[in-house]
């Protein structure tokens, strides 16, 4: 039991202190009660304004007064969606990598530059990727993914530099490091012995990892994906750099788009009226609730994996 | 009875650390070949030289040879996969992996090949049955290994290793993590086997070396200090320390 | 049979062979950033950079020394309002909460705050401290930030402090000191050099933050050293130079983020450093 029981000196001190550090904790869930709540207030007119039409509306029209949420709620999960399907291999075979293949003398320096990766502030990434990456693309990948997948109207749009996908892959880079960590994290929780049960069958390193390793680390490995795609959703600058922020829908994902993050950006020290600004924060409220959801959900999975018992029924 | 294993001076490095010291024995097809001696003795790490399960971690070092029928098995370029569908293991430990009950006797099956349903089937219940756990699972051979008791994940284990049907099977303290009636359904099953498989077991347990064994070694700090018949070894053993060890004085 | 071995193998090898390359991709795109950001930011590099204000548009020359100052402020102000509460609010936790299920949820809250979008912090800060006050500030940019830095804070400090065994904590108690003095004198200074790790690597993310501040600090061409203005930051800068239309702006922007990218590389390398030594010396 805490140690804090059954002292009688310094009292008042102890009560003090203990006071003081309760009242920081309660701070975290008094400050995000108060983010929900405020942003909630701030989006009042635009919620009574739109309803629920808001989410469903595809028209931004700040001259007439008109907004729906539709094409930034679409970027932003379109966006987050490509950056999931091309981060997530990458990362398992990173933790792999880490865990399983590397020699033991590379393992270290390999980790921490897949670390430093993470700590690169998001506007360096989306500064390197208008101004290096994009204008890249524009001349050397987007002209010949047009002519060789173009049939697949995914591939298609105008060859930019900027739009959806080239906004998906800078956001794949970025989420890479915190999906590697924690797919790492689970696989390091394997059991030896469970491996070495496969190797004494005669499995191969690869058959060890892909039947027993990554079934073993399912849950966990889940909880990583919707971790990185938590942050790819909330992700700002390097998206609204890259994005090429128009209020449109389009499935050709070379074409502009915006997220709501760099709708956010783009556009909230501009408006003036007051149900412009309120359709804003609105945006925010949404952007603020899907993260949150898939924050939690991240989390729960990723702790369900490291509380489940592993020798069953044994003893 | 002819010898499977033969061990010529064996010497095992985990690093720089000596952790078993010229090693010289054979071990007889077809009979049960316990293991014994006081935690830390080597008798588990030698087991571990027997399938190279050493080789996972770096920095271990083999000396000697070890022969499987006449071939030395720590060669260089030795295929280890090979080596480890003819040697299999159980472990401490049930290890079930996560996955059903026939996928884990299918897993090592489908490593060898095969790929026909109907052999897959008989051959997932062959090895139930030899492991006398057919009658306990056969309705609920699509439910997940974990579901099963702990002694019936380690007759799993020990069917997901003669599925394969390797030559030898070791053991490293199968019943460790077991109660006294899974222990002895085991010790029945080990009886089974030994008619088809040449079975190392290493245990903790005295009076289970006596009871399934035909031959035993001691081991004390790295070393065979005797290794003869299992009835020589605990009636009259050669070696003084040795007849410590078994009449428990210390251990 | 030997044909199915052979594939095998084969599988075998070729996956290993995308472990290594999945690896180098990460590694692959760490180079080609930052010597982008060296090669282009290096020449911005000049006295004037950090000694003068910016030209008017469109002028060349100039420098970035309100921005830099500005960001140091910020962050400065940040570290001060959010460092504090942090390791008190970690403390609670580590020392009195512990199981409890206030606890618990603190911490699952934490772990969401600190992947949480950060821009919407910075338009909640808008609407808290922008616009009932009458006008951006530096203030509001701090709070921001230090927002961001609670939850790593308080878990950082908690994990440190959860690393101080048991028995130190009574031990002291034993002697007679006072629960507050024990976790004060004893308890911090067991945990000290993870927590200062924590600190830095907390304050070196905010330093390289800029959605929060869009919208909070906002901006200004001048000098400003009151917290209740609009202020300059590097990243701000960046944001609206790399935006704009000028070469020599875009020449600034890569100074300026070659500045922060260089800050934020050697604190997290030292970190690591002091992390790993502490590991090593345990051993």
């Amino acid at each position: 039991m805490p140690i804090s029981d059954g002292h009688k000196s310094g009292h008042a001190a102890d009560a003090a202190f203990k006071g003081v550090s309760f009242f920081f904790a309660f701070a975290v869930m008094a400050l995000l009660s108060a983010i929900i709540f405020v942003l909630i207030k701030e989006s009042w007119l635009s919620i009574g304004k739109f309803g629920l039409g808001f989410l469903v509306s595809s028209t931004w029209d700040p001259v007439q007064g008109v907004f729906g949420a539709l094409p930034a709620v679409w970027g932003t999960v379109v966006s987050s969606v490509i950056a999931i399907i091309i981060a997530v291999p990458i990362s398992l075979g990173n933790a792999i990598f880490l865990t399983e293949t590397a020699p033991k003398g590379i393992k270290g320096p390999i980790g921490a530059a897949i670390e430093l990766l993470a700590s690169i502030p998001s506007i360096i990434y989306g500064m390197w990727g208008l101004f290096v990456f994009a204008p890249f693309i524009a001349e050397n990948v987007e002209p010949f993914m047009i002519e060789r997948l173009g049939f697949i109207p995914l591939f298609r749009g105008a060859p930019l530099g900027v739009g959806m996908l080239p906004a998906g892959f800078i956001l794949a880079i970025m989420i890479i490091p915190f999906i590697s960590s924690v797919a790492r994290d689970v696989f390091l929780m394997v059991p030896p012995i469970l491996k070495e049960s496969g190797y004494a069958v005669g499995a191969t390193k690869w058959e060890v990892i892909w039947k027993v390793v990554i079934p073993f680390a399912k849950s966990g490995i889940m909880g990583a994906v919707i971790l990185g795609l938590g942050r790819a959703l909330g992700e700002t600058m390097a998206v609204t750099f890259i994005i090429g922020n128009s209020q449109r829908i389009s499935l050709e994902l070379l074409n502009p788009g915006t997220s709501i993050s760099a709708a956010l950006a783009n556009e909230f020290t501009e408006a003036v009226e007051d149900i412009y600004l309120s359709s804003l924060v609105e945006l925010g409220l949404i952007l603020f609730v899907i993260t949150f959801v898939v924050l939690a959900a991240a989390k729960l999975m990723i702790a369900r994996s490291s509380y489940r018992p592993y020798s069953g029924g044994a003893r | 009875m002819s010898e499977k294993i033969v061990i010529k001076n064996l010497s095992f490095f985990y690093g720089k650390k000596q952790a078993l010291k010229n090693v010289v024995f054979a071990v007889k097809a077809k009979e049960i070949t316990a293991l014994i001696g006081p935690s830390g003795c080597g008798k588990t790490t030698f087991l571990r030289c027997l399938n190279r399960m050493h080789d996972l971690y770096p920095g271990n070092r083999y000396e000697g040879e070890i022969l499987l029928d006449g071939k030395n098995i720590l060669d260089k370029g030795l295929d280890l996969i090979g080596l480890r569908s003819k040697v299999g293991m159980v472990f401490q430990k049930p290890t079930p992996f996560p996955m059903t009950v026939f996928e884990n006797i299918a897993f090592g099956l489908k490593l060898n090949g095969i790929t026909n349903r109907g052999e897959m089937i008989g051959r997932v219940e062959k090895a139930l049955k030899d492991s006398a756990l057919w009658d306990e699972t056969k309705d609920r051979l699509f439910e997940p290994a974990l579901s099963l008791s702990g002694g019936q994940q380690q007759r799993l284990c020990i069917a997901r290793a003669v599925a394969v049907e390797p030559e030898v099977i070791l053991m490293d303290e199968p019943c460790s993590a077991l109660d006294p009636v899974a222990t002895a359904k085991i010790e029945d099953l080990m009886m089974e086997l030994k008619k088809n498989y040449t079975v190392i077991i290493v245990t903790h347990n005295m009076q289970q070396a006596a009871r399934v064994s035909g031959t035993a070694g001691f081991f004390m700090l790295g070393e065979v200090i005797e290794f003869d018949s299992t009835h020589k070894i605990f009636t009259a053993p050669a070696n003084k320390l040795t007849e410590d060890y078994v009449t428990g004085r210390f251990g | 049979m030997s044909l199915h071995y052979a594939r095998r193998r084969a599988v075998n090898s070729i996956a290993l062979a995308a472990s290594l390359l999945s690896a180098c991709f990460g590694i692959f795109f760490l180079v080609w950033i930052l010597k982008d950001v060296f090669r282009f930011g290096l020449p911005a590099m000049t006295v004037a950079f950090f000694t003068e204000l910016p030209s008017p548009p469109g002028v060349e020359g100039g420098g970035l020394a309100n921005a830099i100052t500005g960001t140091v402020l910020i962050t400065a102000l940040a570290t001060v309002i959010g460092v504090p509460a942090g390791i008190l609010a970690g403390t609670y936790l580590s020392e009195y909460g512990r199981a409890s299920r206030f606890a618990s949820i603190v911490r699952f809250l934490c772990d969401i705050l600190v992947s949480a979008p950060s821009i919407v912090v910075g338009v909640f800060v808008y609407a808290l401290l922008v616009r009932p006050f009458g006008g951006f500030s530096a203030v509001a940019g701090a709070v921001a930030l230090a927002i961001i830095m609670l939850p790593v804070v308080i878990r950082t400090a908690e994990e440190m402090l959860k690393l101080v065994p048991d028995s130190t904590r009574e031990a002291a108690l034993a002697l007679g000191a006072p629960h507050w003095k024990v976790t004060v004198f004893v308890v911090y200074r067991g945990a000290m050099r993870g927590i200062t790790t924590g600190v830095m690597l907390a304050v070196a993310r905010v330093s390289g933050e800029t959605a929060p501040l869009l919208f909070t600090s906002f901006n200004n061409a001048f000098w400003n050293f009151k917290p209740g203005e609009p202020t300059a930051t590097l990243t701000v800068t960046i944001f609206n130079y790399a935006m704009g239309p000028y070469e020599d702006w875009h020449g600034k922007a890569w100074g300026a983020a070659f500045l922060i990218t260089a800050l934020v590389l050697i604190v997290t390398l030292t970190a690591r450093f002091l992390t790993m030594r502490r590991v090593n010396g345990n051993e």
